[in-house]
């Protein structure tokens, strides 16, 4: 039974197309990443999953159920744009929140106290929240999410605008919680993130669906076709006709081999010419599979486009 | 409607713990007292006893004059007498003024006709002396009508009596006149509904706004309905301004005594009503003051800065200004068709079913309907608020036209 489940969904606001036909699962239980560019859709489609706006088409499922407010105490949600009560005291802060979420009083406090000791803010507990950093406000906003155990947690953008360090210590939070059973969605526009952290993606481009499914299935679909070499020396052998796109930062190489070519044949070449730091045969990275996607696609599209004008005109 | 409690209690103890609310709250009442104390005490002083000099070369009116200010009702000045003044008098008093030995001198020239009354000039040491030159007017006219009454034969005694201040009782007023103590209770109602909606009314969608602009509403909206948010902030944010408005009354209640609580209570006079007055009173205060809150919230769900919520302030005013205007031929004929048709009209329901209760006694139907009336239209006010609340934060950076808002009510 999939935890989260969007079929066909489309949503419109006036005139622009925010998702179009959307359809994914998530199982319960998995790291589960939402990537595309800015723009792409990815909070509107987060938005629909918790009921903050309705699908104008298609339909959410939460839990295995049509989706049902009754439920959403059950998911712990961080939003993209943080908002925290200004004046607010955290604990005060982090115990409301904890209540709406259906805790009590006590319980709401208890486990704020023990979450801001565990992201190492304990300090900031009695403080005015417009007297934090952002890094601050941000694990607050964070452990807001989680107080009251959620078994879905979805998270836009957790990582963005944090140091590394911080950044770290949430990436290693989250994966502690999954480890505890539970189900982790976050959206990024950072792809390198989501390749360490997640056994299940979904790409989406201006609302469409690009790829989904697991994160191993879909690396083993795209073959060992791409060489990262540090060489110095001449760099004619990278006219090799075994080389279909190269990128050359003098010196470093990111070379993309066409269908069928042997890394090997490149390499003898190479090292004729220049001197061989370092030769790398590696699956194309996420990023890399993205930008292939979604160029593909917008060639397409603009075909199609083209094709409708002309159409047009010989109809007027 | 745990939800709603939650909302509206973190609201109001947000807000009551401010040091505004706190300075503004107990600012009143110190105002009040010290208001008090300040006319007590200027009260006193307010009995001139200045040093001033009378010149005239009728004796008997120089006399007269100086009783009536050193002993008079209104003063207690020392006067000195110089009948008749010689021609240095001017310039020996002038230099008196100078060295501040005088406060001021009066000068009579007598008529050159007895029939007609001399001429007063009176010089004193400061042109922004008005108290002195008040009680030498007041105390002129006195002597001079006693002076002409005597002259004319009367008896001194009919004269003093004849000068005696008219003495009315004003505790009797209202124990007749029942629909006056009714009108000051509408007033009352009024003035309070008025003030505690510009106050607060506006507060409201100040939070809404302030909600919107910190961002903590999407974390909200994952948990609770947008209606829940609304109705929270109403009560609570409401519950602020009752509580200030409570500390106020009670403070103005308490310095004031009985006299105020009797107005409030709609004239205390009537016992057997008065209870029930105070019932309805209370009944349309709220649910007024709700109302006009749910206005404000629509608005503040609308609007996204304060700036923009200003020009929409007047929508919150103009119903009750119209209702004032209303009071007149409401009152004339409170059980005519512009009276019954207004009465249940929800926006002026609160202040015009209220002074129909107090005048005449409505059909118990057209109460019921009006309060009934009243609460769907909060109901609903809300209703239209969140959802026009749900879609214009989606889609924040500029105001909604009217047809766009339409169409937001479309969407769920």
């Amino acid at each position: 039974m999939p935890i989260v489940e969007l079929q066909q969904v489309s949503k419109a606001y006036d005139t622009k197309v925010a998702v179009e036909n959307l359809s994914f699962k998530i199982e319960p239980g998995s790291m589960f990443g939402l990537l595309g560019p800015n723009g792409s859709g990815k909070t509107s489609s987060i938005r629909m999953m918790i009921g903050i706006t309705v699908p104008d088409s298609g339909s959410v499922r939460l839990f295995g159920q049509p989706f049902d407010r009754k439920n959403l105490p059950r998911v712990g949600y961080l939003p993209e744009e943080r908002g925290l009560y200004k004046k607010m005291k955290v604990i005060d802060q982090l115990s409301f929140l904890g209540q709406l979420h259906g805790l009590d009083a006590t319980t709401a406090t208890k486990r704020a106290y023990a979450w801001c000791e565990r992201l190492e803010i304990i300090e900031a507990v009695q403080k005015k929240t417009e007297e934090l950093s952002k890094g601050m406000q941000q694990k607050i906003q964070f452990i807001s999410a989680l107080l009251h155990e959620p078994e879905l947690i979805i998270m836009d953008e957790p990582f963005s605008g944090l140091d590394p360090v911080n950044a770290t210590l949430l990436q290693d939070t989250l994966v502690d919680l999954r480890q505890q059973g539970r189900t982790v969605l976050f959206s990024t526009h950072r792809m390198d993130q989501v390749e360490k952290l997640c056994d299940t993606i979904c790409l989406i481009h201006n609302g469409h669906l690009v790829l989904s499914g697991g994160m191993r299935e879909i690396k083993s679909k795209y073959p060992a076709n791409r060489v990262h070499m540090i060489f110095t020396g001449d760099d004619s052998f990278l006219n090799h006709p075994s080389i279909e796109s190269v990128k050359n930062y003098q010196g470093i190489a990111e070379i993309k081999l066409r269908e069928g070519a042997d890394a090997q044949a490149l390499l003898a070449e190479a090292v004729t010419k220049a001197r061989i730091t370092r030769f790398e045969v590696m699956e194309p990275t996420l990023e890399e599979i993205f930008i292939e996607k979604v160029t593909a696609e917008s060639n397409k599209e603009a075909r199609e486009s083209n094709g409708f004008v002309a159409g047009d005109r010989v109809n007027a | 409607m745990h939800n709603v409690w939650l909302i509206a209690k973190r609201e109001y103890l947000e807000r009551v713990r401010t040091k505004a609310f706190l300075i503004s709250t107990l600012l009143i009442p110190i105002l009040m007292v010290g208001g008090i104390v300040g006319s007590l005490v200027l009260g006193h002083k307010t009995k001139p006893t200045s040093h001033i000099a009378v010149v005239s070369p009728d004796q008997q009116l120089a006399v007269d004059l100086q009783s009536e200010l050193q002993n008079g009702k209104d003063s207690r000045m020392t006067v000195e007498v110089i009948s008749p003044g010689n021609s240095e008098t001017r310039a020996t008093l002038d230099s008196m003024l100078v060295d501040k030995q005088l406060d001021g001198y009066l000068w009579i020239t007598p008529a050159a006709d007895s029939s007609q009354r001399p001429s007063f000039s009176y010089t004193p040491r400061s042109a922004a002396d008005m108290v002195n030159r008040d009680a030498v007017r007041t105390a002129l006219r006195n002597v001079i009508v006693r002076e002409r009454l005597a002259h004319q034969g009367m008896v001194a005694s009919d004269v003093d009596a004849l000068m005696q201040p008219v003495k009315v009782d004003t505790t009797q007023a209202g124990r007749i006149a029942d629909s006056a103590s009714s009108l000051v209770a509408v007033g009352v109602l009024f003035v309070l509904m008025y003030m505690v909606i510009l106050l607060y009314g506006m507060n409201v969608a100040r939070s809404i706004i302030e909600e919107k602009s910190s961002r903590v509403f999407e974390v909200l909206l994952a948990t609770i309905r947008p209606e829940e948010m609304m109705a929270g902030k109403v009560i609570g944010v409401g519950a602020v301004g009752l509580t200030q408005v409570a500390v106020w009354l009670i403070t103005a209640i308490l310095l004031t005594g009985s006299s105020l609580m009797g107005a409030l209570a709609g004239g205390k006079v009537q016992v057997s009503l008065s209870a029930m007055q105070i019932i309805f009173f209370v009944t349309y205060f709220l649910l007024g003051y709700l109302l006009y809150s749910s206005i404000a919230a629509a608005l503040g769900a609308m609007v996204n800065s304060e700036q923009e919520l200003q020009q929409l302030n007047m929508l919150l005013v103009m119903p009750l200004a119209g209702c004032f205007f209303a009071m007149a031929p409401v009152m004339t004929n409170p059980s005519g068709l512009l009276a019954r048709v207004l009465s249940i009209f929800p926006f002026c329901a609160p202040l015009i079913m209220y002074l129909r209760i107090s005048l005449s006694t409505p059909p118990v139907w057209e109460i019921a309907l009006s309060i009934v009336l009243m609460i769907a239209t909060i109901y609903a006010v809300l209703w239209v608020a969140s959802r026009i609340y749900r879609v214009g934060i989606l889609m924040y950076g500029k105001r909604p036209s009217l047809p766009e808002i339409m169409r937001w009510l479309k969407y769920s």
